[in-house]
């Protein structure tokens, strides 16, 4: 069983190939390049140093969101792009979850952030035991205060990870103690924990198609503010 | 702060291409001011500035122009932008902190522009001159 995954949720591009749950190669790239310009040409690095054929990959798998709107399209079109002509199928992954497979050490909880500005945060919990990783909440956008409050209800360690982590872990330093900010090397989404977590998907029978692919965008809370505002002037105009 | 009177859309270009001259490559200019106050023909003297010979118009239906220039150049027109949603899906996120940014009809996401950036505010004078109110750059 093999499998390719790849990352352009953020600034950087990774693409990582899992052979039976072995890593065979992962490449990542953190230059000021559109992901457009750079994700090919990873992938078919990858693909010749491995010297694997494309038509023997058995799964497509890609972090088709919370990130950044271009980034979240540009990886899921090629994904799709790819997987299509094969008819294989593919693994829709949150980029939350992936994070979490990708720091599987410790014990505690997997607090996954990334910023997604004005003081809001993507982020979803996981729990981390003896390398298994199990979701807690679902994905979510909410504020950097409210994730702070329901933080506080967790007495294991909880570790910080994602683009939004160092910025968390200022805000939080005065109201919780059991904040680890995980080490750099591996703190950000990378498509190895794509990769992990599309084969839980495997076993769960939870892959789809690649028209069923999609990206996912996660509604801010704020935006919601603004949408209700707006909705309730048509109605007085109404 | 920094105040300038410029006399015509001429002395508006040279304006902008010395506040160019400041840059170091990843600002963002926010600049504020209605229709006609001068704010294509400032993006015109920056991009100048930073060495692009494309040609600029206002992105008023593109949403988003890019120039290539000693930096990149986004130039962004927010007329038709009103919510986060619609700020969310014209990328502008994606292109901070890998160009020069500079943004017309400001007014319209003024609640999520970055804190540290360039205000320019413009205010009509007189058929041809403007007052020019900088906040944030280096010294011109």
């Amino acid at each position: 069983m093999k499998i390719l995954a790849v990352d352009t949720t953020a600034s950087p591009v990774s693409a990582a190939l899992l052979s039976d749950g072995r890593l065979l190669g992962e490449f990542y790239l953190n230059v000021r390049t559109t992901h457009s310009q750079t994700l090919m040409p990873v992938v078919s690095a990858l693909l010749e140093a491995s010297k694997t054929d494309v038509n023997d990959i058995d799964v497509f798998a890609v972090n088709a969101g919370p990130g950044s709107f271009t980034g979240v399209r540009i990886g899921v079109a090629s994904i799709k792009g790819m997987s299509m002509p094969l008819d294989k199928p593919c693994a829709k992954v949150s980029t939350l979850e992936a994070m979490a497979y990708g720091m599987p050490y410790g014990e505690g909880v997997v607090c996954a952030v990334m910023d997604a500005r004005c003081s809001q945060v993507y982020n979803a919990l996981f729990r981390l035991d003896n390398g298994k990783v199990e979701r807690i909440t679902e994905d979510r956008a909410v504020s950097i205060e409210e994730l702070a409050s329901e933080l506080e209800c967790y007495e294991d360690t909880v570790y910080l990870v994602g683009d939004g982590a160092e910025l968390c872990s200022k805000s939080f330093e005065e109201r919780l103690e059991n904040i680890v900010l995980v080490p750099e090397n591996i703190r950000f989404q990378h498509a190895y924990g794509t990769a992990k977590a599309a084969m839980k998907m495997i076993e769960e029978n939870k892959l789809c198609s690649s028209d069923e692919l999609m990206p996912v965008y996660l509604r801010l809370p704020q935006a919601e503010r603004e949408l209700k505002a707006r909705l309730e002037k048509q109605k007085e105009k109404g | 702060m920094q105040k300038f009177i410029t006399g015509s859309p001429e002395e508006t270009e040279q304006l902008a291409e010395r506040l160019a001259a400041t840059l170091e490559g990843t600002e963002v200019i926010a600049m504020f001011g209605g229709l006609g106050a001068g704010k294509t023909a400032f993006t015109r003297g920056l991009a100048r500035g930073l060495e692009s010979e494309d040609d600029v118009s206002s992105p008023t239906f593109a949403l988003v122009h890019e120039y290539s220039g000693k930096y990149p150049v986004y130039h962004f027109d927010m007329y038709r932008i009103t919510s986060w949603d619609d700020l969310y899906t014209t990328g502008f996120f994606d292109y901070m902190d890998n160009g020069v940014m500079i943004i017309e009809w400001s007014e319209n996401i003024q609640d999520f522009l970055p804190e540290n950036r360039i205000e320019i505010s413009i205010r009509y004078i007189s058929e041809n001159e403007r007052e020019f109110e900088i906040k944030g750059a280096k010294e011109i």
